[in-house]
């Protein structure tokens, strides 16, 4: 593994090694093209991270190239050495990163683009105006140092690290934070990934990038202003850049810097004119034909010689071998929880839940303990799904009390009622779609166990993909499935969080009874072997009825009956609303 | 491996395109004299750079009509050719392509470029590879405070200069104005325009009664009109660009503005074009027009003809052809297509252009002047000095009554 | 400060904002309908309004005329534009689609910007209309001006009047309260789409007619403009007539009454700052939530 892991590295090495000894061999305008190249990608490479990898579309990702710009000159001009201002230029952009962060990421999709977009012609207002720091639209000038070696050099040092962190990222937990936010931010929460410091931290990194790109650039032009460094006419650039060559992919964000600055270079040099528009239609056509990037075209991703090149992150986590083969329904790797039939598990206290004037859980006092399976039904909108809501607490209960294992959940966040043991499914899946059926099973996994690295996860992730009877679509995109693959994922990826408590919202609808079946004896295994507790929401009562030790029945948000199910299925007030007035009066 | 395979077809293409080869040998007097330059021909700034790449090519065909340039060293005279390539008004793309005119195709000077953005980064270039650097549109003064010893601009006019013979005009007229005000874009040239000019006023006599900076895209200027009717000045100043002045002027003339006279710094066709009529009687500043004699004028009508340009559509061309003409007198002056002995004539030298002698001081900046004009039913006309002008002044300005 | 100095600095600024909302109005209709981030909406209204000035220039056309001339070209430019590069996008998942809308119309930006800047001149112009002024009081209202409130006030009305009697106003309006609903009522998804990218093109054609009257404007302007249409897109509520035209003179006047009481350099950044404090307190601005 050793020699492989070796000649895998070897060529990058070489690489880097070549372009360090460009400004010592090379001439100076080769040099200094490449200069520029790596500052596109320094700037490309970190805005994927917030807006490809995490979804987030930043569009004011140039502020930070320009913060850190206007800082690095400051504390040039007040005679600090280079290196000192450049690390203050990232000290102090992380910081305004970190304070905008939270306003901001309140903000989401569109929206969050277009706050982000007005940030630029902001900066740039600020730029001008606060003339004390500034030096307002005079620009800073810098004392004139030969700078090209140096700072081509640090740059390549700094494109070093942004490849090395974008390679780190997605081998981590972190990468998978990132991505599962990406797909779906509310599931991704309810399996335990924490959100808000993720957002945060991502921001701060990407910020800090940017402005070395800025501080660097900077240095070697001796000379800022406003509109340089906060242009919109350049802004734009990085980010054509990093979505031509294959936003989210390891090679994307630099094929694309690298195919579009020698495009660009190309045409100002040979043609007189008419160079952006040409530079134009080929960001257009790439954006009509190809607009996965050009790394995922599927001429391309098939071609020997640059197929290497359009692997996703997930084909780069190779896992450890191991000896057993998995097999089917006996082997997932869930603690067995010795069960007190005696003890609740979950206790619902006066639960209410009001949207407005609308009631969707009216008082609700329930009692499930330790090893039950319970079946949830009502009649459609009588809120079993609010209620499973209200326990993983998509929704803030507005009155009532929820206990789990006789903790409080009223002041937990999400994530922390995942760890606390509460799984779910929900009643239209709602997988990462764009992730594979294992990274789908691995990201819970990883967020339960924090020991685990991503390896180990997909390793583990096998065998719920296994008991999932899904192992010929284990890496597949989970949006390729169909509906009933995509329950079974839901339904292994609930389990993957190692649950004490398992919601399970509708998932045998729309489904063949063979298929039916299976469900059934899942759920009554993980609760025989594991020890899981679970509460069922479900149509169909034949289902229902192997399996369930009590039901409980809810019309319009409120408990009309809470029995056995031959109890329940005659009680009159649920046949009622169930099946209309008729029934109950003929019997 | 195929990732090896990609490496190499990667790097082949990258050098592929980028072409590395020289294709002239510096100084020699069999080829000609290649001046290396980049224009703003897109971007932000080609509103004001229209025509120039053939005005550049036009100057070298007038110049190479004689033969060239005198070189004494060479014996005979060697034509000129320029190198010209479009900057995109980015000031990184300017750097790039001035490194690669310095290592690949081996010019012999740089001249230009314009402006402060790009020509900020762009001499310590030619610094470094000790090419010296005629650089037109250039006015920020600390840029000449850098210590580079191969850096001259030509900007016509200069800062301390500009309205030098507008005042003189306003100390002679009758009845005498007392009171000034400034308007100005928050541009550094402008700013800077005002920062010499509102303290030279003051200094001959003028009271200020106010000074508002207003932003290069503000549209409704009623809040700065309303302060400039209360203060009742008798000389409105508006030291702006172009563009950002013409909704300033129209709103002027709406809100019915009066002033004994009003004057634009940077007046030119275009603000003509844009505000019609309103713009009669304003006084404005023009570095040269074709009329006005002087050395090598008629040649410089000639290439503004031929490459249809009009000098008061776009004020900075003379700047630029001043550095044209700089570094040809300057090729002729040391006698050699040397750069050392290029530099050692540009420094402190003395230039002959149609407006008036250039003369640089040790930093390289030169004192270039500019001359009054008004526009006189819709045509700018030279009103001062009295020895340059084509007409006598109107004052007060008419239409501003 | 007196009261005229405020009512006429009112003035200017609604009809700034009248302006700006008239081009945010069809950045918002197609954002809303069409979901697309179409950065290259401010740079139509350039090229726009450099064709009409130079139309003005040489024929001496009226502007009514030179307008509906760009509507109409506009109009078969925008459905074409949507039908051959945007329509297609939208068949492939979220991803793809987002990248290859915000590829296309980037490239679209860069496109126009440069043809028009190589073919008529990168010189600003404008229209440029003789002025008489009116005085009421002390306050000066130039012809110009009301012109361009008629043509607003006209646009805006002949809008409401497309928006609330014809099969595509009201399909557009079903479209924007519930998609789904609108769908399943038989809605032409496609043929609405277009329609409504022609129709928000069209519309910015004649914001530009209106704008260069007003102001100059050159072909490199446009990305500026279109983020201040964002921020009133954002504000006014997406794909809401009355909610654009409300924040785009809510901008105008503050822009210009920031000049008057504060200064004029912080004019402009105020509208953005207005902006993200409204984002902030209410992260889905002022639009209606979707069902």
């Amino acid at each position: 593994m050793s020699a492989a892991h070796f000649r895998q590295w070897l060529l990058p090495a070489v690489l880097i090694a070549a372009l360090a000894a460009l400004p010592f061999l090379g001439n100076a305008y080769l040099v200094t093209f490449t200069f520029t190249i790596l500052i596109a990608y320094i700037l490309g490479q970190s805005w994927d991270w917030v807006s490809g990898e995490m979804g987030y579309v930043n569009l004011g990702h140039y502020c930070f190239y320009g913060v850190g710009a206007y800082v690095f000159s400051i504390a040039l001009v007040a005679h600090y050495p280079a290196l000192f201002a450049m690390l203050v230029a990232a000290a102090i952009t992380i910081l305004i990163a970190v304070a905008v962060a939270v306003p901001l990421f309140r903000l989401h999709g569109d929206y969050f683009a277009f706050a982000t977009l007005a940030l630029l012609p902001l900066a740039e207002i600020l730029a001008f105006n606060l003339t004390s720091i500034t030096n307002g639209g005079d620009g800073i000038v810098l004392p004139i140092q030969s700078v090209l070696k140096a700072s081509y050099l640090i740059a390549l040092g700094v494109c070093v690290l942004a490849f090395f962190s974008t390679v780190w990222i997605n081998s981590i937990r972190f990468g998978y934070a990132l991505k599962s936010i990406r797909n779906d931010e509310e599931v991704a929460e309810v399996l335990g990934v924490r959100i808000l410091p993720i957002k945060i931290k991502v921001l701060a990194l990407s910020a800090a990038f940017a402005s070395l790109a800025g501080a660097i650039q900077s240095w070697q032009m001796s000379y800022i202003d406003p509109p340089t460094v906060f242009g919109l006419n350049v802004a734009l650039i990085p980010i054509a850049m990093v979505l031509l060559g294959g936003s989210g992919l390891r090679w994307g964000p630099l094929v694309g810097v690298i195919v579009l600055a020698c495009i660009q270079q190309w045409l100002l040099v040979n043609i007189q004119s008419l160079q952006a528009t040409v530079y134009g239609a080929i960001i257009l056509l790439i954006g009509r034909f190809m607009p996965g990037g050009i790394l995922r075209a599927p001429w391309l991703r098939n071609s020997r010689w640059f197929g290497a090149l359009s692997q996703e992150h997930h084909e780069y986590i190779v896992e450890e071998k191991s000896g057993n083969k998995a097999s089917t329904a006996d082997t997932l790797p869930l603690p067995a929880i010795q069960v007190n039939r005696s003890k609740p598990l979950l206790e619902c206290e006066n639960l209410r839940m009001e949207f407005g004037g609308n009631v969707a859980v009216d008082n609700v006092n329930l009692k499930i303990m330790e090893g039950e399976i319970v079946g949830l039904i009502g009649p459609n909108g009588s809120g079993k799904t609010t209620l499973f809501n209200c326990i993983s607490r998509v929704f803030d209960p507005t009155a009532g009390r929820i206990r789990l294992a006789g903790k409080d959940l009223s002041e937990l966040r999400r994530d922390e009622i995942a760890r606390l043991g509460v799984g779910r499914t929900h009643q239209i899946p709602r997988p990462f779609n764009d992730l594979t059926v294992q990274e789908n099973i691995a990201i819970p996994l990883m967020f339960h166990d924090t020991k685990l690295s991503s390896q180990q996860a997909f390793l583990q992730a096998r065998e719920f993909v296994a008991y999932a009877e899904l192992e010929h679509r284990l890496t597949s995109r989970a949006d390729s499935l169909s509906l009933q693959e995509k329950k079974a994922l839901e339904f292994a990826r609930a389990l993957a969080c190692k649950p004490k408590l398992l919601l399970v919202d509708e998932v045998a609808s729309g489904l063949a009874s063979s298929e039916v079946m299976r469900f059934v004896e899942h759920i009554r295994h993980v609760r025989d072997r594991y020890g899981i507790t679970v509460i069922w929401v479900e149509h169909i009562f034949s289902a229902l009825a192997q399996v369930v030790d009590r039901v409980v029945v809810l019309e319009q948000g409120a408990v009309i009956a809470d029995g056995t199910l031959n109890e329940v299925v005659t009680n009159e007030r649920v046949l009622e609303s169930y099946l209309g007035g008729t029934v109950a009066r003929a019997h | 491996m195929t990732l090896t395979r990609l490496i190499a077809v990667a790097a082949a293409t990258c050098f592929v395109l980028l072409p590395t080869q020289s294709f002239a040998t510096i100084g020699s007097c069999n080829e000609p004299i290649v001046l290396g330059t980049t224009i703003s021909e897109t971007g932000p700034f080609s509103t004001l750079t229209v025509h120039w790449r053939k005005m550049t090519e036009v100057f070298a065909e007038e110049i190479n009509k004689t033969g060239g340039v005198e070189v004494k060293a060479c014996k005979k005279k060697v034509p000129i050719k320029f190198v010209i390539y479009d900057d995109q008004s980015v000031p990184s793309q300017a750097v790039s392509l001035y490194e690669k005119m310095a290592s690949v195709d081996k010019v012999d000077f740089f001249v230009g470029p314009d402006w402060s953005a790009v020509a900020g980064p762009v001499p310590p270039i030619a610094e470094k590879h000790r090419i010296p650097i005629v650089a037109g549109n250039v006015a920020t003064p600390s840029f000449f405070e850098r210590g580079l010893k191969y850096f001259w601009a030509t900007p016509a006019p200069t800062v301390a200069r500009w309205s030098e013979r507008y005042f003189d005009m306003l100390s002679k007229m009758n009845p005498k104005p007392q009171t000034i005000l400034f308007v100005t874009q928050d541009n550094p040239v402008t700013k800077a325009i005002t920062g010499v000019w509102s303290k030279k006023a003051e200094a001959q006599g003028l009271k200020i009664v106010g000074e508002d900076t207003f932003p290069s895209d503000l549209k409704d200027f009623t809040s700065i009109i309303s302060k400039m009717r209360a203060a009742k000045p008798d000389i409105v100043y508006i030291s702006s660009f172009d563009g950002p002045s013409v909704p300033l002027i129209q709103q002027m003339r709406r809100l019915k503005v009066h002033a004994m006279d009003v004057h634009h710094a940077l007046l030119n066709g275009s603000v003509q074009k844009q505000v019609g009529n309103d713009v009669e009687g304003m006084t404005g500043e023009l570095p040269w027009y074709p009329g006005v004699k002087g050395p090598y004028s008629d040649m410089i009508e000639t290439v503004l003809k031929r490459s249809d340009l009009d000098m008061f559509d776009y004020i900075f061309t003379l700047g630029r052809l001043n550095s044209y003409l700089v570094m040809v007198q300057a090729i002729e002056k040391a006698g050699a297509i040397d750069r050392e002995k290029v530099k050692e004539a540009l420094f402190k030298g003395t230039f002959k252009s149609p407006a008036g002698d250039i003369v640089f001081d040790d930093h390289g900046q030169p004192k270039t002047g500019a001359f009054t004009v008004q526009m006189q039913n819709a045509k700018p006309r030279i009103v001062w000095p009295p020895e340059a002008a084509s007409t006598k002044v109107i004052w007060p300005s008419p239409s501003w009554q | 400060m007196t009261v005229d100095v405020i009512i006429q600095v009112l003035i200017g600024g609604v009809l700034l904002g009248g302006v700006y909302a008239l081009v945010a109005f069809g950045l918002s209709l197609i954002y809303g309908i069409v979901r697309i981030l179409n950065f290259a909406h401010g740079t139509l209204l350039a090229v726009s309004g450099v064709v009409a000035s130079l139309i003005y220039a040489s024929y001496h056309l009226h502007p009514v005329f030179i307008a509906l001339l760009l509507a109409a070209a506009t109009f078969v430019f925008g459905y074409l534009f949507y039908m051959a590069l945007l329509h297609p996008l939208g068949r492939r998942n979220h991803f793809e689609s987002t990248v290859g809308t915000v590829l296309v119309t980037v490239g679209a930006l860069l496109m126009l910007s440069d043809i028009t800047a190589v073919m008529a001149g990168a010189t600003q112009r404008n229209i440029q209309l003789d002025f008489e002024a009116f005085e009421i009081g002390a306050i000066v209202v130039s012809s110009a001006q009301v012109k361009i409130l008629l043509g607003i006030t006209g646009l805006m009305l002949a809008i409401h009047l497309l928006l609330t009697r014809t099969w595509f106003g009201r399909a557009l309006r079903a479209v924007t309260e519930n998609r789904v609903g609108a769908l399943i009522c038989g809605v032409n998804s496609t043929r609405l789409k277009a329609l409504t990218f022609a129709f928000g093109s069209t519309t910015v054609a004649i914001a530009g007619v209106l704008y260069a009257i007003s102001f100059p404007v050159s072909p490199y302007m446009g990305f500026g403009l279109t983020v201040k249409a964002f921020t009133i897109v954002v504000v006014g509520g997406v794909g809401n007539l009355r909610g654009a035209l409300l924040a785009g003179i809510l901008l105008g006047v503050a822009e210009s009454m920031t000049s008057l009481l504060w200064k004029p350099e912080w004019a402009p950044a105020l509208s953005m700052i207005l902006m993200l404090l409204i984002l902030v307190a209410k992260p889905q601005g002022f639009g209606k939530k979707s069902a």
